[in-house]
């Protein structure tokens, strides 16, 4: 049997390994013959074989409780919801559309759930596809494609906005972030210069000084966002609590351990569930040889991905049990992600290769490919790991360049970097 | 100047967490849904129907966005809950699967409805048997689960053929695919 047309998910493949995300019960692969049980899958690569995590579709109990869903005890769900009828109520208002848009997007950045940023896109598209397009429907795509990590169709989308509308602060601010996140650092300075032009002096302040961060000024961009928090006491807690994250990712730059815990802590005490905060704070814990911390941290939010990854990461540091079903059912998201063609978790499979595969050469080939994407600190330290442990440190060349060139700081970063430079010289004076 | 900027943030919850740019990994998978067809098998001989099993697994996380099937709002999803709300899982769903061509359209006829777990959560299982008159050796598939409401939703299709396995990724942009036998 033969598709005539539609889309290919990989003609080429060998399709047990194509389904296997998909055949999560015996029964569903067996329909047609086909038979992939996730004991064998597992049992294959491993002596320690779990018991398989997912049984063959079943009719529940009245009381058993099958899946965590959004309640309607949380104000933001509430408010979703009556944002909901204003759009239906008024078509033709880009502001309720947009209203909606962005209460999505951010109910999905917090609880770490992709699915709002689908239907954020649903609610604007009527506006990202008319004739001319106003400047914030364009922003609103933008921000839901560098949510997915489709940073050249973002951009494009940000461009075509501050073509239509120049003085557009948060295309600027969303571009910023942009250049940041893939390393123009000095394009990121200018437009951050634009942001302070058009959206106000202190949120350029809070632009310029996440930026000093990336650039080996951790000190300073700790006494700007200082001065922005310090500016104005009663901005909301979702302000504040960005503006404590950053503080804590730069005190980690400078290697200033507890005063980034308290400023993670501050952060997390503003917003609470933020999925961002809580994994960023995880992997602080990981690094600071706490992992006995991570699970209770994120106990309630296993349904995020990232979140799930750090419990996984965890689970194995601490040798625990369920290590080994964390792994495998980690592994089962990814191969899901997988199907369905998404490939932007590359820096979190590359730990996931390196440190819980313990595949090193996948790891830094993963590694090397979130490069050409994206360029935080984080995915330099992946291909910086994934070189290393591969004993691969000609790979790692570009990125050992770029720190070189933008003068980052990071106590994680540097001996990394030191033991690599070192691997290189002594391979040249053998040649 | 402070006031000034303090309200737009408020306003403007995009200028808050738009800037973060060692964040920006999402962190949960985006929507997606199973659907398995098996073999084709003629039954009974002699009507000449082609009869197709199915099996579609769609995420109870979406179901409950479209059809709030947590009756009491407290967020944990019950099986009473999702048994009540059966009819409405099957009445919503068929509506966005459609298999043949006009004048030669397959009844899709439900079939049982269970729970099947992923990776990512539960999901509600539909069977149910597609009907089709035998008059062609190409069959299309039309699905658009979701599209309108999210179109990041994908549909993973996977076709199992008397010896091999095809698979394709359906999407807004490929709503359509065509079986042959």
């Amino acid at each position: 049997m033969i598709f005539e047309d539609g889309a290919h998910l990989d003609a080429g493949h060998h399709p047990h390994r194509r389904i296997r995300a998909a055949c999560w019960s015996a029964l569903l692969c067996g329909l047609g013959g086909v038979t992939v049980s996730p004991a064998a899958e597992v049992a294959a690569g491993s002596d320690l074989a779990p018991p398989p995590p997912f049984r063959a579709p079943y009719v529940p109990a009245d009381d058993e409780v099958l899946q965590q869903v959004p309640s309607t005890t949380d104000p933001a769900v509430t408010n979703m919801r009556q944002l909901r009828r204003s759009p239906d109520a008024a078509p033709q208002s880009l502001p309720a559309a947009k209203t909606l848009a962005d209460a999505y997007i951010d109910y999905g950045r917090q609880v770490g759930d992709a699915h709002y940023a689908g239907y954020a896109e649903a609610i604007i598209a009527p506006w990202v596809r008319a004739a001319t397009p106003a400047a914030d429907a364009l922003v609103t795509q933008a921000t839901i494609l560098q949510y997915r990590h489709q940073f050249a169709e973002a951009r494009e989308y940000l461009q075509r906005a501050i073509k239509i509308e120049p003085r557009n602060g948060q295309a600027w601010l969303t571009l910023a972030t942009l250049d940041m996140v893939q390393g123009d650092y000095a394009t990121a300075g200018k437009d951050c210069v634009q942001v302070t032009n058009t959206a106000g002096v202190e949120t350029g302040l809070a632009c310029s000084g996440n930026l000093r961060s990336y650039v080996g000024q951790a000190r300073q961009s700790m006494a700007v966002l200082q001065q922005v928090e310090a500016a104005d006491a009663a901005a909301p807690a979702s302000y504040k609590a960005w503006i404590e994250g950053l503080l804590a990712e730069s005190a980690e730059r400078l290697g200033d351990w507890p005063l980034a815990e308290t400023h993670y802590r501050s952060a997390l005490k503003w917003l609470p569930r933020d999925n961002f905060l809580l994994v960023a704070y995880a992997d602080f814990l990981l690094d600071r040889g706490r992992p006995h911390e991570v699970t209770p941290l994120l106990a309630d939010h296993t349904q995020s991905d990232t979140a799930f990854l750090r419990i996984a990461l965890a689970q194995a540091a601490l040798h625990g049990d369920q290590s080994q079903r964390y792994i495998w059912i980690m592994a089962a998201r990814f191969e899901a992600l997988r199907l369905r063609g998404s490939d932007y978790f590359g820096r979190e499979e590359s730990r996931f290769a390196l440190q819980l595969q313990h595949d090193p050469d996948t790891a830094l080939d993963l590694a090397l490919r979130n490069w050409q994407v994206q360029r935080a600190p984080w995915d330099a330290r992946v291909v910086l790991e994934a070189a290393l442990a591969a004993k691969r440190p000609q790979s790692a060349v570009s990125v050992l360049e770029f720190l070189e060139r933008t003068h980052l700081e990071d106590p994680i970063l540097e001996p990394l970097y030191h033991q690599l430079r070192a691997q290189l010289a002594t391979a040249a004076g053998r040649q | 100047m402070m006031r000034r900027v303090a309200q737009s943030l408020v306003g403007c919850a995009l200028v808050v967490w738009g800037l973060s740019a060692t964040r920006t990994s999402h962190a949960h998978s985006a929507s997606d849904a199973y659907l398995t067809l098996s073999a084709v098998s003629v039954t009974p001989a002699s009507s000449g129907n082609v009869v197709i099993h199915g099996q579609w697994d769609i995420a109870l996380r979406d179901l409950d966005f479209v059809l709030q099937l947590d009756d009491d709002g407290d967020g944990r999803l019950t099986g009473a809950e999702v048994r009540r709300h059966q009819s409405d899982i099957e009445h919503y769903a068929y509506r966005f699967l459609k298999i043949g061509e006009p004048g030669r359209v397959c009844a899709i006829k439900p079939g049982r409805q269970m729970v099947d777990d992923h990776a990512d959560g539960a999901y509600a299982a539909l069977f149910f048997d597609a009907v089709c008159p035998r008059t062609s050796r190409k069959i299309t598939l039309n699905y658009s689960l979701f599209f309108a409401i999210d179109p990041s939703h994908r549909g993973i299709f996977v076709m199992h053929g008397d010896k091999d396995v095809a698979t394709a990724l359906m999407s807004p942009d490929n709503p359509r695919v065509d079986l042959s036998f």
